[in-house]
């Protein structure tokens, strides 16, 4: 497998700030992989979304060590918006991403951009309005539609350019349940199509953890942990240490290998949970 | 019998917007004081909504909203928003004032409170937020979405009303900060017994901290009742298109086993286990 990315003794500094964002992080990501990002609020994981799509250093000012390398390339070599083709992101607050005034030519106006004909653009838009759910709000102008709406809207423009690595920052925060797993549903889609990297920062473990590769753990500016994702989690007590909290199944099957009631690997998803539970009770 | 008096009454409520979407339909509700409520639904299911019916600033199409004894269509704004207070989901849409302490203290001045009842009610509000002093003349734009939040928080207090509702408290922030809010709020439920209503997509904070759970789905109340019960009506709950937090789905997945369906909490369902299997 070819690395998407290839992050060495990174390490970089906002220019207004007196401590670093993130520091030394080393990080590779394998071609068609999942990767999910976790980290309490302000440890850096923006900043490194960010530094993974060339906005950093292109748009901030700040002091960079060490290398960052997408698709081959370090993040300086790309021409302005060479890197953006192939890698999108969704930000956290879908409101900074909107430039139009309906949602069809928020979708459409990236695809002009890049040249695409205009039956490639509607064979793309019917695709990515179809699997985000938004047939019916087109014509709305983006700022009246809800909060779960916005951030599908702001997930579908990105689609529509098919990137090859895709980053979504905290995509499902402002979405009720239903919301949230029609999106993780859209993401299952895209990973089974094995067509794009999937890097996804997410406080909501539940429905990242099942689909996850591998995880990584930053944490006040450091990369802390990464591993295949049932590793990871065997780290638990770290993690809460940490202020991250594992999902509800993962924390039960914690405490009950805390009082030694339990040696086998944590459950990862319901199903596994169940059938895990049923086991143990059975001996 | 437990004296319970019902402070918010809500009979036959309707509510359109101008551009004729019905947002509320025969709502009909009691809240007694010192309720720890969760409202839930899923995005568009009328849950702000029916919020901003209980603290006046929407008026019914038809129907009543009564909170302590007033009708909101025959109250001043004022009148209710001392009783009832609304914290939005951004606590940017809210916050507008220079610094913090004015933020807080807008409301009250607006009321028209002389100057020392004002000083006495920001300070009191300050402290139970636990705003530390650095950021009294802050500006709030410079605090973290936390701060903002219990600033944007600290200002409903001010006015001192008896329910607090809050949409989406913990929205964007990360497991320690949603704890921290929570248990604030919990504080301002058990220790100031303030009623709250929480507005929430998070299915474990619901578990953990309501005490009974509004579900809404298509501008009507589909479930109203304990947290408990509300989280084992499966069927109920897929009709607004929730599911019960991940632990409760466990135990209602080995519900042969003997464990209760009706468990909210890792801990709760770990005391089980090891009741179950001594």
């Amino acid at each position: 497998m070819s690395k998407v990315i290839e992050i060495n003794d990174y390490s970089w500094k906002y220019i207004n700030t007196r401590s670093p964002a993130l520091k030394k992080i080393n990080l590779s990501i394998e071609e068609g992989s999942f990767v999910g990002i976790i980290g309490p609020n302000g440890s850096g994981k923006t900043t490194l979304a960010y530094s993974m799509d060339g906005l950093i250093p292109g748009q901030y000012n700040g002091i960079k060590h060490g290398t960052v390398n997408v698709f081959g390339k370090e993040v300086e070599d790309y021409k302005t918006g060479e890197l953006q083709r192939l890698a999108g992101v969704v930000f956290s607050d879908p409101e900074s991403q909107f430039t139009a005034m309906t949602v069809e030519d928020e979708l459409v106006f990236g695809m002009e951009n890049i040249g695409l004909s205009i039956p490639e653009i509607r064979e793309r838009l019917d695709w990515v309005t179809e699997l985000t759910d938004l047939k019916h709000l087109l014509e709305k102008p983006p700022y009246e539609i809800s909060g779960g709406q916005k951030q599908r809207v702001a997930l579908a423009a990105v689609l529509a350019m098919m990137p090859k690595l895709l980053i979504l920052d905290e995509p499902t925060s402002m979405l009720d349940p239903v919301s949230r797993v029609r999106i993780f549903d859209v993401l299952a889609k895209i990973k089974a199509e094995k067509k794009s990297t999937i890097i996804v920062i997410e406080h909501s473990l539940e429905d990242l953890v099942p689909l996850a590769d591998r995880m990584v753990l930053i944490s006040d500016s450091e990369l802390l942990l990464e591993d295949e994702t049932h590793a990871f989690f065997e780290k638990t007590q770290f993690l809460l240490e940490k202020g991250v909290f594992p999902p509800g199944v993962i924390r039960f099957f914690h405490e009950l290998r805390q009082r030694e009631s339990f040696n086998g690997k944590y459950p990862l998803t319901l199903s596994e949970a169940s059938a895990s539970l049923r086991q143990l009770m059975k001996s | 019998m437990i004296q319970s008096k019902v402070y918010i009454q809500v009979k036959k409520l309707y509510f359109t917007y101008p551009d004729g979407t019905q947002a509320l339909k025969d709502i009909n509700l009691e809240i007694v004081k010192n309720e720890f409520i969760a409202l839930i639904g899923q995005n568009g299911s009328g849950k702000t909504t029916l919020s901003k019916c209980l603290n006046g600033l929407y008026k019914p199409t038809s129907g009543d909203v009564l909170v302590d004894g007033l009708n909101s269509k025959d109250s001043s704004i004022l009148q209710m928003v001392r009783r009832v207070g609304y914290v939005f989901q951004n606590p940017d849409h809210q916050l507008f004032n220079n610094t913090c302490w004015d933020e807080i203290a807008y409301g009250p001045r607006n009321i028209q409170l002389p100057k020392d009842e004002v000083k006495e009610r920001v300070e009191e509000a300050i402290q139970v937020v636990g705003l530390p002093r650095i950021y009294h003349h802050e500006h709030p734009f410079f605090l973290s979405k936390g701060l903002r939040q219990r600033v944007a928080i600290a200002s409903i207090l001010a006015l001192r009303p008896e329910v607090i509702i809050v949409d989406e408290p913990t929205t964007g922030q990360d497991a320690r900060q949603s704890r921290e809010i929570m248990d604030f709020l919990k504080s301002l439920n058990e220790e100031h017994e303030h009623t709250i209503i929480i507005i929430t997509h998070d299915m474990p904070i619901v578990g953990q901290y309501a005490r009974r759970v509004i579900a809404m789905a298509n501008a009507q109340i589909i479930v109203d009742g304990s947290t408990a019960d509300v989280f084992t009506q499966a069927d109920m709950l897929r009709k607004t298109f929730l599911a019960p937090p991940q632990i409760t789905q466990l135990a209602q997945s080995v519900g042969e086993l003997g464990f209760n369906p009706g468990t909210l909490t890792v801990d709760e369902m770990t005391g089980q286990f090891f009741k179950l299997t001594n």
